[in-house]
């Protein structure tokens, strides 16, 4: 028994020499097909985005997208959360996602944009004026 | 009178013909007897030569053989030693290579928000093509595969075998099976898959189509790669077949200037992990179909089935209620949030200010590190959502 024990590992410095390979066994950009990120205003942080109804009988889809069409199954996820929920990179997961709208699987809602607040400068420089026009 | 003279000359010619005629024969016997003599002789002379000649042939052979074996030790030593510096090489490169991938995998995560991601991907897409090619050196060079050490689905091993070879979206992955491989076997078949997926590539149009798929036939499992390229013909055939079976391996120095390691690797790695490699077949586009025979050693059946109890799952629930917990639970068992009515971005409204002093959905998002703030944002909209107050924005800011 011990022998064979002591046997087993024959070749240890085969083992040792052994390159252990600790990468993703499936790269980024083959989940992404190689594809490009949508443009900058597409799919921000705060999109909202849900499955469409028919959505999950679509064939053909990668596990991860799959897990991302899972994901906002049942109702509206930002693309923040879903990168979150899915460990994904955000740009990996607007790629998807880019992706998945062209496959028309996906209702999509930009968010509101916020409101512009006006420059903090120009209004000191009212201020300054205000005061230097009407002493304060 | 007459008569008897002519009968005296008769006789004395009749004995002068007898006498010459035993004259002759003696003589004759003599010659003939001179002649075995002498024959006798030179035969005798002739097998000594032959005899000679034989032995002389027999040493000459022998230092044929001698300058043969030389020859052959002499190459062999110079093979191994060129296998030798090579394999040292390619194992530098391979280690780089595994290191750089496991680099960029981090910085792909880092900056996963950052448009340099595009440009990363590329890099990595590069990088990948490179470790493959040390690792065929290496493997010609009589060295191991790069391990893994975890099982993985045998679709997600012909995915990184895909991403190994220069225009992988051509290959196509027509299904998902539910079997994994073997810890052992990924590394081993992921690289023998890509270099069947670089030859279907390379030996067809750049847009044809590749297609894999997995088939379960008796107790193996086959993963069938066609291609829409040129087919082989039987002379092509037969060298693949024996290159493929690991019967014959060509010497490095036979690999010519533009070296083809594909099949010999193959053959190599097939030899030493028990899987068997075919290329003789037809595909259905009228290319080669190669098929990659893995015996269930390799293989186990995955327990988890593909996601098909999710389409069940009740999408008409979320209209009415919007903090539903019922149903939270993805396949992975993450939390999954209900349906809402309304957008969680936007304006805030002014009303029902509830003091969150830190709002983490901050209006400028900062593109220092996505992971923090991508946490940050979960994090906010989570306790937004326990709040039950409409809007977890403070009214306050700097």
């Amino acid at each position: 028994m011990r022998d064979e024990a002591d046997q087993e590992p024959v070749t240890p410095d085969e083992v040792d020499l052994d390159l252990e390979l600790t990468g993703d066994l499936v790269p980024l950009f083959v989940i992404t097909k190689g594809r490009a990120l949508p443009p900058a205003h597409q799919f921000s942080h705060t999109t909202l985005v849900t499955a469409k109804k028919d959505a999950h009988a679509a064939r053909q889809l990668s596990p991860e997208a799959r897990s991302v069409l899972d994901l906002v199954a049942d109702g509206y996820l930002s693309v923040a959360e879903v990168a979150g929920y899915t460990h994904l990179p955000l740009g990996v997961v607007r790629i998807l996602l880019a992706q998945m709208e062209e496959s028309d699987l996906l209702v999509v809602r930009n968010p509101v944009p916020s409101a512009e607040r006006p420059d903090r400068e120009l209004l000191s420089a009212v201020l300054d004026g205000l005061k230097t026009r009407f002493g304060a | 009178m007459s008569q008897d003279v002519l009968v005296w000359c008769l006789v004395a010619i009749a004995v002068i013909a007898v006498a010459t005629v035993v004259v002759l024969i003696r003589r004759t016997r003599a010659l003939g007897v001179n002649k075995r003599r002498s024959e006798a002789a030179l035969n005798e002379q002739l097998g000594a030569l032959q005899s000679q000649l034989s032995v002389s042939h027999a040493e000459l052979q022998q230092f044929k053989n001698a300058q043969q074996s030389v020859i052959s030790e002499a190459e062999r030593t110079s093979e191994e030693s060129t296998k030798a510096v090579l394999k040292g090489a390619a194992r530098f490169l391979q280690s780089l290579a595994a290191e750089q991938t496991t680099l960029l995998d981090d910085i792909q995560r880092r900056y996963g928000g950052h448009s340099v991601l595009s440009d990363l991907l590329e890099v990595h897409h590069a990088n990948a093509q490179m470790a493959r090619k040390a690792q065929g050196i290496a493997v010609m060079c009589g060295a191991p595969v790069g391990r893994r050490n975890k099982p993985a689905s045998v679709y997600d091993v012909v995915r990184s075998a895909q991403g190994q070879i220069r225009n992988f979206q051509r290959i196509e992955i027509m299904q998902q099976s539910g079997i994994a491989l073997k810890a052992t076997a990924v590394a081993p078949v992921a690289l023998a898959v890509a270099e069947l997926l670089d030859n279907a590539a390379s030996f067809s149009q750049h847009d044809a189509p590749i297609e894999v798929t997995f088939q379960r036939v008796q107790n193996n499992l086959c993963i069938v790669i066609d291609d829409a390229g040129v087919g082989m013909n039987d002379e092509d055939r037969q060298k693949a077949t024996a290159l493929l079976s690991g019967d014959s391996v060509p010497q490095l120095s036979q690999l010519g200037n533009q070296p083809k390691f594909g099949f010999p690797v193959i053959g190599l790695i097939a030899g030493q992990y028990g899987f068997r490699v075919d290329v003789t077949g037809v595909s259905r586009y009228g290319g080669v179909r190669a098929v990659v025979l893995l015996p269930e050693e390799l293989w186990t059946v995955e327990e988890t089935p593909p996601p098909a109890e999710e389409g069940d799952a009740p999408i008409s629930i979320h209209r009415g209620e919007g903090q539903a917990r019922a149903a939270s639970r993805t396949t992975h068992g993450l939390p999954k949030r209900g349906s809402r009515q309304a957008p969680i971005a936007g304006v805030p409204s002014p009303a029902g200010a509830t003091a969150e002093p830190v709002a983490p959905a901050a209006p400028r998002p900062i593109r220092r590190s996505s992971g923090s703030s991508l946490g940050a944002l979960q994090r906010g909209t989570l306790s937004g959502r326990d709040l039950d107050a409409p809007s977890p924005e403070g009214a306050e800011d700097a």
